[in-house]
């Protein structure tokens, strides 16, 4: 297999902390003392620079309810639309600026929040029980976004070449559409948003941001961040609230875009309410989604279980399993299926659980009481089935023991449906064949994993997988910006792949310029 | 001063050249087993092209998972697949390939050929089927250091079962070294006796909890398991050594082993011993934190420092390079191979607190231990040399000759536990710049002896 590289002049992903080494964990736990001094944090409606009062959205800590990370305003229907007001105006003057100036700003973001990653980690450590390594990885993602994002940005508005005949000129080049809406989830509460918004910005359009009522401190974060390089408060607007003010935005007839991530149910309904063309509304609504996943394993009966156990573990129960890419289900050969579920188990059973706070967890609180009760009850359904579970877990605290069950009916929900928290099913295949079968018969497709060491296998099962993102011989969880463009088929997304080449062409609108350069039967050029 | 030590270095590397060649005229005849033949051909065709070395080892890695010959075949014909230029014998078995029969005869002969292979390196599934080769190194004047290979430990039973084999291991041992010939070379110092029982032992596989950013947690884990293996080694009074392994591990392992061995019931034995890696650019400040402690400590008897290279230099690497770090390693093999005297000297100095074990088959990196060691007025017995079985045979051989004391580390274990480890070392001995390369190439002595 030939692989081809694209490079972005100049980018490279921010280094995660060298966690093995103490003095950076050290110097991650000063952070967290010096944010908890400063808890909760003020986290306003800002439209068009106006800060409106920090009240009517809690955000807590999952580990420790009791504790207030942070008080943010509660966007309402009007707010939403007067920020959009705002944001049609702004757009006008971010649109108008070059290329390279946009860039400019966002790569200063980007310098605000490296200097301040350490307290950023530390905030997403208490706002969404994120564990360090992933906090931290979230931070880097962020920067990486709009490190990426300000380069692509600059290397799009060269337009792309087109053919050239005679006596013609032709160009093609790509201007932003306009007010774009940015609906973001919890569980990257600092990357998602980030890239959502870097990604508007950077192709010269204005942004709503409407952050998820989890997680509104790591949004106003990134909003300063924003501000702070230059991006003008016209241009961007933060919108802290629940379902109604989001929905607002997507039906607002003045929006263009609608980038959101977060769940299917949620994602259908965008799609639905944004396809309808209102009085007064001159485009046609774009939406950029990412869904949901029940993302597979293929575990080959060559597979090397000695990755394939830890890399499983941590794909199915890092950060609690509450990642769009989490690991799912396994889809084991029969031949491999004992002992593989024997060492899953043993590997389940003595999972770290705890605090976010503590380098030892491997597997926080979820994040709110109504996943505990969702994950709960799905694991309750298949009680009979229980393989491993890593018990007993802290009393406080939306905790969830991490568990492995086998075995069940291929219909149960606990198969079909995505639970995102941490719970395992493991079914057993006759071969690779079946696996894909099953994978077939799923609606999503984000992420998929291969274990195998056969080349021909790997070659086979990468044709038919319908994933957007396949992993071979590693986990399933992780990816890197310019790296591994991210992103689901079928009902899991709209196939735009963040973080990769492509992305930025979701935000903006193609023209074509054809001159006739014939003067008197005589080119002029 | 500055006078002095040139003259002191200019000594030990004139000491240096001389032993260097006295060893290497000692080096056995090559070529008197078929076998050994054939096996030197497949290492030499796989240093040359990359490619094929990578199909090869990854066929040697898949072997014990394969179920059938037909399995073993397919898998091999998928990696020689992705050659570009094949070999005439690769080509062979490439057209073997497309007859059930042909599957069957090509399966069964990469199958003799990989557990050839391995028997190389590994001396038998367990520790009594190992006894015999044990003993004849013994009787040609080599101790043994026994090495457990495992798979990766996910599972508490794992880490449980590789305590218990730990324990077997020494019991296995020391039921049968009483019946092993004296050889006083290996059996004292002047510090005191050298027990004929030695096993080397991996924290990693003696917990599943071990993870960089959460030292402590792994650590207490392995520790619980180490005491009783500490303790029984103590009563037979066998050594027992920490391997080292890699920089993700580190903190734990060394950690681990002082405070174990500061605890009251284990401050008068067993002889134990930790590794140092000189690929590491802070290894230099880990063994000064060694011999802190040794000072400090008043245990006995002294630890035993293995001195080595570092064998996960592929994974250093390229964790670092992803990741965005500075790699933990030197970059260039000959920094290395500097460190590595360095460290040598400085290893040697702190003798009585510590007793030195020079770790290495390059015979630049031997030899200058051997010299420096005279340079200090020492007898051979007060220095330890070790290689791997396998690859340090000869050179093992040739410093028997001379009456030098010399340990070979013996892994045991099953095919698939081994496996890893067979990879490690093939890869070693195929990397262009080992010093194994070289001297297979025939590089001449003058440069296998050059500083680095
Ligand atoms: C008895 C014994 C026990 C051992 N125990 C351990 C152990 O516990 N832990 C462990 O990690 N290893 C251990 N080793 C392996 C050892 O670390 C080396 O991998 C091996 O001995 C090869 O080193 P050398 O000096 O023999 O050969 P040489 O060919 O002289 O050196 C090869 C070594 O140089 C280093 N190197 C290669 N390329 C580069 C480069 N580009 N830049 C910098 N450095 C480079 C690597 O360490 C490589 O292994 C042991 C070896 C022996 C003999």
């Amino acid at each position: 297999m030939t692989v081809s590289e694209h490079t972005t002049a100049g980018f490279r992903n921010e280094p995660i902390l060298e966690l093995r080494r103490a003095p950076a964990r050290e110097s991650l736990l000063a952070a967290l003392r010096e944010l908890d001094a400063k808890l909760p944090l003020k986290v306003p409606v800002v439209i068009g620079g106006d800060r409106g009062a920090a009240e009517g959205i809690d955000s807590t800590d999952p580990g420790a309810p009791e504790r207030l990370v942070a008080r943010a305003g509660r966007a309402s229907e009007e707010d939403a639309a007067a920020a959009v007001e705002v944001a049609v105006r702004g757009f006008r003057e971010w649109g108008a600026r070059p290329a390279v100036e946009r860039a400019e700003a966002l790569r200063g973001a980007a310098a605000r929040l490296r200097e301040r990653r350490l307290e950023l980690a530390a905030l997403q450590v208490r706002e969404c029980a994120k564990p360090w390594g992933e906090a931290d990885a979230d931070v880097c993602e962020a920067i990486d976004f709009l490190e990426y994002y300000a380069r692509e940005a600059i290397e799009l508005d060269r337009g792309r070449p087109i053919l050239q005949a005679p006596g013609e000129r032709n160009t093609m080049r790509y201007v932003p559409r306009g007010v774009t809406a940015v609906i973001s989830p919890w569980n990257f509460p600092l990357a998602i948003p980030c890239g959502m918004t870097a990604a508007a910005l950077a192709t010269g359009n204005a942004v709503v941001l409407k952050p998820a009522e989890q997680s509104p401190g790591s949004a106003g974060a990134l909003a300063d961040a924003l501000y702070g390089a230059g991006v003008p408060p016209d241009a961007l607007a933060l919108v802290p609230g629940y379902g109604d003010a989001g929905a607002a935005l997507v039906r607002d007839p003045r929006v263009h875009v609608i980038a959101f991530t977060g769940s299917g149910a949620v994602g259908l309904e965008i799609l639905r309410s944004a396809a309808e063309t209102l009085e007064g509304q001159d485009h046609v609504k774009r939406v950029v989604s990412e869904m949901g996943g029940k993302n597979c394993v293929i575990v080959d009966s060559d597979a090397d279980l000695d990755d394939a156990v830890p890399e499983i573990v941590y794909s199915a129960f890092g950060y609690a399993g509450q990642k769009c890419s989490a690991a799912a289900r396994v889809l084991v050969h029969e031949a491999t299926a004992d002992t593989l579920v024997e060492r899953l188990a043993g590997a389940v059973n003595v999972l770290t659980v705890g605090q976010a706070e503590s380098f030892a967890t491997e597997v926080p609180p979820v994040i709110e009481r109504e996943s505990q009760e969702r994950v709960m009850s799905h694991r309750a359904s298949a009680a009979d089935h229980l393989a491993a579970s890593a018990e007993p877990v802290p009393e406080r605290g939306w905790f969830v023991p991490p568990s492995v069950v086998v075995g069940l009916p291929e219909d149960s929900p606990v198969n079909r449906e995505e639970i995102f928290g941490p719970l395992l099913a493991v079914t057993t295949v006759r071969d690779v064949d079946e696996a894909m079968d099953v994978i077939d018969s799923l609606p999503f497709a984000l992420t998929g994993g291969l274990f195998s060491r056969s080349p021909a296998t790997v070659e086979r099962v990468a044709a038919r997988s319908p994933v957007g993102n396949l992993y071979v011989n590693r986990g399933i969880t992780g990816a890197m910006v310019g790296r591994q463009p991210f992103g689901g088929n079928r009902r899991s997304g709209s196939g735009a792949k963040a973080g990769g080449p492509d992305y930025l062409l979701q935000f903006v609108e193609p023209r074509v310029v054809t001159e006739n350069t014939m003067r008197h039967g005589i080119p002029v050029e | 001063m500055e006078a002095e030590l040139q003259r002191v270095g200019r000594a030990v590397e004139a000491e240096l050249q001389r032993i260097g060649r006295l060893i290497h005229a000692a080096f056995p005849g090559r070529g008197l087993n078929p076998l050994r033949a054939l096996d030197h051909k497949a290492m030499e065709l796989a240093s040359q092209d990359m490619e094929l070395r990578a199909a090869l080892f990854r066929f040697v890695d898949v072997t014990p998972a394969c179920r059938s010959l037909d399995d073993l075949a397919r898998h091999l014909t998928g990696y020689l697949d992705e050659v570009d230029a094949r070999p005439p014998p690769l080509e062979a078995a490439m057209k073997m390939s497309g007859t059930k029969a042909g599957r069957a005869a090509l399966g069964a002969a990469a199958a003799a050929g990989v557990r050839r292979m391995a028997h190389r390196f590994i001396v038998g599934e367990t520790p009594r089927a190992a006894l015999r080769s044990i003993r004849d190194l013994w009787e040609h004047g080599a101790a043994v250091s026994l090495d457990l290979l495992g798979e990766t430990t996910v599972t508490e039973a794992e880490a449980d079962h590789y305590a218990a084999r730990c324990v077997d291991a020494l019991e296995t041992l020391a039921a049968a070294a009483p019946r092993w010939p004296g050889r006083p070379v290996l059996e004292a110092d002047s510090l005191g006796p050298l027990p004929r029982v030695n096993l080397s032992a991996k924290v990693s596989a003696l917990t599943p909890l071990l993870r960089p950013e959460a030292p402590e947690l792994g650590r207490e884990d392995a520790a619980r398991r180490m005491r009783p293996v500490l303790a029984r080694a103590k009563e037979l009074g066998a050594h027992l050594h920490i391997d080292m392994e890699s920089v993700d591990t580190q903190e734990a392992t060394l950690d681990l082993v002082f405070e174990l061995l500061d605890e009251p019931e284990l401050r008068d034995g067993p002889s134990a011993g930790i590794v140092i890696q000189a690929y590491l650019r802070e290894s230099p400040e880990q063994l000064e934190r060694v011999i802190d402690w040794a000072r400090g400590t008043g245990r006995r008897p002294p630890l035993v420092v293995r001195l080595v290279k570092g064998a996960y230099w592929d994974q250093e690497v390229v964790e670092a390079r992803q990741h965005g770090w500075t790699p933990p390693v030197f970059e260039a093999k000959r920094e290395s191979d500097r460190n590595f005297e360095v460290l040598t000297r400085r290893l040697l100095e702190s003798w009585p607190y510590l007793r030195p074990a020079i770790a290495s088959h390059n015979l630049r990196s031997v030899a200058h231990a051997v010299a420096y060691n005279r340079e200090l007025g020492r007898e051979h017995r007060e220095l330890e040399l070790q290689v791997l079985r396998g690859l340090g045979d000869d050179l093992a051989a040739a410093l028997t000759q001379h009456g030098m004391r010399v340990r070979v580390y013996c892994p045991v274990g099953d095919l698939v536990a081994g496996m890893a480890y067979l990879v490690r070392r093939l890869l070693e001995n195929t990397a262009n710049e080992s010093f194994l390369g070289e001297q297979q190439r025939g590089t001449p002595i003058e440069e296998l002896l050059a500083a680095p």
